[in-house]
């Protein structure tokens, strides 16, 4: 203590009963330290069955220390794809195959949606949850397919839950909705933690292993394509689709978001999308904007096309389209 | 005549027609190009763009080769109403067209186009196309119709007649998908509202506008 | 150091002692986060699914918190600026509580953000070169940054003038009077990144205002001192610490002054949205009369508004200003008021309708407002003990000089 100490006030602690102070005070302590103790270890008991979803320590510690994806060496991807595989294999009973996919060089995904042509079905949407393995307990929808009047752009007045006896119903017109992989993406730079950016082929990725949870990127998106797994998402085993890629449809865990990711699993190795797949009237195309004889270079060269919420300045690579062509000088 | 027990318009010897709309899937390595050897006319192409490859549509027809029954009959090149046996209840073009419009009266394994003799079953899109040139164009670059399992490559398309009954083209209405559901846990946007709160907007709604910023 | 670490002992010490209410005060807090504890075990083991948030609503109550506490925090810099740049020296007494409310509002709102995030595991993927950071480009980095650095700052500017204090030395001016301006500035700066968190959402027509971030600002410097007025009276109540009248009398004047220049902005927005509304009014038409048959904030934001204007006529009234019971009165309810405002209405409006034009509403679940108890718990759990700990070296130090 300094030597400057002028005698002790009234309402400090006085030396005399320092130790019985000192006493009283451990043996507080030692109460609260004991009953923290125990609920701690029961607590930890609690956390710790569930947290670690049954997995092994060694597991659950690779998982914590993974690093990002694009800082992954080739060993530590090896790795952590063999987790993967494991988690699925514990979680469901079901041997799985996740691939790191890369994008296929030359590539950049373009996507046309022909609104002449969409009926309102929702096929893709049942199809892009099956090849997707999207939690049908968490209920994850990548795509949702709005129904307006004739006429009518204003989204306000659009209509998720159409559900009539038969589509399409007279006077309404349908526009599916997911991910439309921007150019210049808001969810990307709002992300704290870079979990999300857009990969080489044009496709805006998220490294689910990375994710915090935060919720930044939804707030920031503009069009309702980013969804969050509140909880741990449920496959049902049999209808798990155990071809999966790191980047893509792998199964993903709760506390992170995921969104449509143009079946990165499938593009980059060039079959479509499942959403195109499964659409009975062929109004979906994807394609290669790069490549001029591509469909979709037709398709914007040639058809009327518009794309949503242009003015944001998102540059989105989702169009759609009509049947109508443009007009030629 | 055992075709006499079948009858009705529903055209049952194209089995997808049941589910028209619906694209089968087709194992990608059965492809027709066409005419096999022959280079493609002029006529048929657009900007010098070939033709894309179809997958066979002969073997998706219960009844082919036509000619099993129909080499015992004379065809009647009159045009008129047919009976109900072979009607197929032909509702395209709005009485402008009838049967031997499109199928060749020699040779009824074939179908037949104006400019040059006769075309297979599985090119049958040649027919479709000389109406419609501009969809069959859009076809050709992939603005229109279904692409066949790659997105990328030598494109293989669908044949018009995949989708479209091409005596009764009209697409089938149907039942769709389930609505999207809500976030596990929470009840959908109506049910969190009382009744009268439901009427309060059923009432709103039969009104006239106020505001057509928000209505 | 031994002097340091008997100087952290010997300020603590002071938590230990305490009347019947004093211990009751405490024991509730800590059952309150025992509360927090209960639910947030729900929380880590099944996911953010106990609460009410969707997809739609992505953020709710805990942000709506952590909006409003950061508010809380930057308006300590309200007693500093008195204090050192007017030098009125009454203030000097309070400086040192003012930033230990700061510290207790920032880790408030930390707190909110840290039990808000799905994978709390993995916070450490914010931290630069270890994880990755996406700074400057991203607004919410920036805000991990300033608030970081604001609770630095608060612990280190107190820590040092206490230490100086209880060594019996007067601390030099000039040793820390640059921290304080930076501390200054740095408040402003912690609310305004808090705003442009909001406001760079160009996807949320609600909060893509450029009048956002002044209307932080303000609104905390209305929030902030309501909470000083009282927590002020209650120091004076349950301690001899010396706490003069003409603080309360400055922090009403500024209290007055932010609630009209709130008010004014907030008539301003509805100016701007109501006058002739376009389709990016929904969500303002929504909060204050309702959208297509849902109305669920309507009677929140009316009361809001009901108070702030309540507590404005009290505070502008020279009588009931100087009165300390209407005082408090419109302390109450300008805190309430803009709780409602800047919390809950801005937050979960800002998602209704969504940008495809869905309306679906939220309402926080009991797990939720569980969680969050033990929250608010922890920030008046540090700010006793910072607040007693403090008071007593100042006694200490004032009687020895």
């Amino acid at each position: 203590m300094s030597k400057n100490r002028k005698p002790v006030p009234s309402y400090r602690e006085d030396t005399e009963n320092t130790d019985l102070a000192r006493r009283n005070f451990f043996k507080k302590m030692g109460l609260v330290a004991a009953t923290g103790t125990v609920a701690t270890i029961g607590a930890g008991k609690v956390i710790s069955k569930q947290a670690w979803g049954g997995a092994t320590f060694e597991d659950a510690l690779g998982d914590f220390f993974q690093d990002h994806y694009v800082r992954m060496t080739d060993d530590e991807m090896v790795d952590a794809l063999a987790r993967i595989e494991r988690k699925a294999r514990r979680k469901f009973g079901v041997e799985i195959i996740c691939e790191d996919t890369r994008p296929i060089p030359g590539t950049y995904f373009g996507y046309a949606l022909n609104i002449s042509k969409c009926r309102g079905y929702r096929d893709c949407v049942t199809a892009c949850v099956k090849e997707n393995n999207l939690g049908r307990d968490s209920q994850v929808q990548y795509i949702r397919v709005l129904e307006l009047n004739e006429g009518d752009r204003n989204l306000e007045h659009s209509d998720h839950y159409y559900n009539p006896e038969t589509v399409p119903t007279e006077g309404k017109w349908y526009l599916p909705v997911q991910c439309f992989q921007c150019d210049n993406p808001p969810c990307v730079t709002a992300c704290p933690v870079e979990a999300t950016w857009m990969d080489d082929d044009g496709i805006v990725v998220i490294d689910y292993n990375w994710c915090i949870g935060c919720r930044m990127c939804m707030a920031a998106c503009p069009y309702w394509a980013r969804h969050f797994n509140w909880t741990e998402p449920q496959i049902p085993a049999q209808e798990l689709n155990p071809n999966t890629d790191y980047i893509g449809n792998r199964p993903r865990m709760k506390g992170v978001v995921e969104k449509c990711h143009f079946c990165s699993q499938r593009t980059r190795k060039g079959r479509q999308p499942a959403c195109m797949e499964a659409c009975p009237t062929g109004a979906r195309v994807l394609g290669n904007l790069l490549d001029p004889s591509s469909d979709i270079r037709y398709i914007l060269e040639n058809k009327k096309i518009f794309r949503l919420k242009e003015e944001l300045g998102t540059e989105p690579k989702f169009w759609y389209y009509t049947d109508e062509a443009r007009a030629r000088s | 005549m055992p075709l006499a027990a079948l009858a009705g318009d529903d055209p049952f010897w194209l089995p997808s027609d049941k589910g028209r709309g619906l694209a089968p899937q087709v194992a990608a390595d059965r492809f027709v190009t066409a005419p096999s050897g022959a280079p493609e006319p002029e006529f048929s192409r657009y900007d010098n763009r070939l033709p894309p490859r179809v997958p066979p549509r002969e073997d998706q027809l219960i009844f082919y080769p036509c000619s099993q029954c129909h080499e015992f009959w004379k065809t009647n090149p009159e045009p008129r109403e047919l009976a109900p046996v072979h009607n197929v209840g032909l509702q395209h073009g709005q009485g402008r067209l009838w049967c031997l419009v499109c199928h060749d009266q020699e040779n009824s394994d074939k179908l037949q186009i104006l400019r040059s003799g006769q075309v297979d079953f599985n090119e049958s899109w040649r027919v479709c196309g000389q109406c419609h040139s501009a969809r069959q164009k859009d076809w050709y670059y992939g603005a229109h119709g279904k692409r066949v399992y790659d997105w990328q490559g030598e494109p293989e398309r669908y044949n018009c007649t995949h989708c479209h009954n091409p005596h009764r083209p009209p697409l089938i209405q149907r039942k769709p998908q389930p609505v999207p559901p809500v976030r596990a846990g929470l009840e959908p946007m109506q049910v969190y509202f009382s009744q009268q709160r439901l009427a309060v907007l059923e009432k709103k709604q039969a009104q006239p506008v106020e505001n057509p910023a928000h209505e | 150091m031994s002097t340091f670490l008997h100087f952290l002992v010997d300020g603590l010490r002071p938590s230990l002692r305490g009347g019947w209410l004093y211990w009751l005060w405490m024991l509730f807090l800590l059952a309150l986060m025992g509360v927090t504890a209960w639910n947030y075990t729900d929380q880590w083991n099944q996911g953010l699914v106990i609460t009410g948030m969707s997809d739609q609503v992505s953020w709710g109550f805990y942000i709506a918190n952590f909006a409003f506490f950061v508010g809380i925090a930057a308006a300590a810099v309200l007693l500093i600026i008195p204090a050192y740049i007017f030098h009125r020296q009454d203030f000097r007494s309070v400086v040192l509580i003012g930033e230990g409310l700061a510290v207790a509002a920032v880790l408030v709102a930390m707190g909110f953000v840290l039990v808000d995030i799905g994978r709390p595991d993995r916070v450490w993927h914010a931290i630069p070169l270890l994880g990755r950071f996406n700074w400057p480009a991203s607004i919410l980095a920036w805000d991990i940054v300033v608030l970081n650095g604001y609770l630095l700052l608060n612990i280190a500017i107190p820590m040092y003038i206490l230490f100086k204090h209880y060594q019996g030395k007067e601390p030099d001016i000039r040793h820390y009077f640059l921290f304080l301006v930076l501390a200054m500035f740095w408040a402003i700066s912690i609310h305004t990144v808090t705003a442009f968190v909001f406001s760079s959402a160009v996807s949320r027509p609600f909060w893509h205002t450029a009048l956002l971030a002044p209307r932080f600002i303000v609104s905390a410097f209305t929030a902030g001192p309501a909470l000083m007025i009282i927590v002020l009276q209650l120091i004076r109540r349950f301690t001899v610490y010396p706490i003069r009248q003409s603080i309360i009398t400055m922090l009403a004047l500024i209290l007055t002054i932010s609630m009209q220049i709130n008010l004014f902005l907030a008539g301003s927005e509805m100016f701007t949205d109501f006058y002739h509304e376009t389709e990016h009014a929904a969500s303002i038409h929504y909060l204050f009369l309702g959208l297509h048959g849902f109305s669920a904030l309507t009677i929140w934001i009316w009361t809001a508004l009901a108070f702030n204007i309540i507590a404005v006529i009290l505070l502008m009234i020279h009588k009931t200003r100087t009165n300390m019971v209407t005082l408090n009165i419109a302390c109450v309810l300008a805190f309430i008021g803009i709780w409602i405002e800047k919390g809950m209405a801005l937050v979960v409006t800002g998602f209704i309708p969504t940008p495809l034009g869905e309306i679906f509403e939220y309402s926080p679940t009991l797990q939720e407002l569980g969680v969050s108890a033990g929250i608010y718990a922890l920030g008046a759990f540090v700010f006793t003990i910072l607040t007693k700990g403090g008071i007593a070296i100042e006694l200490d130090y004032k009687i020895s000089a």
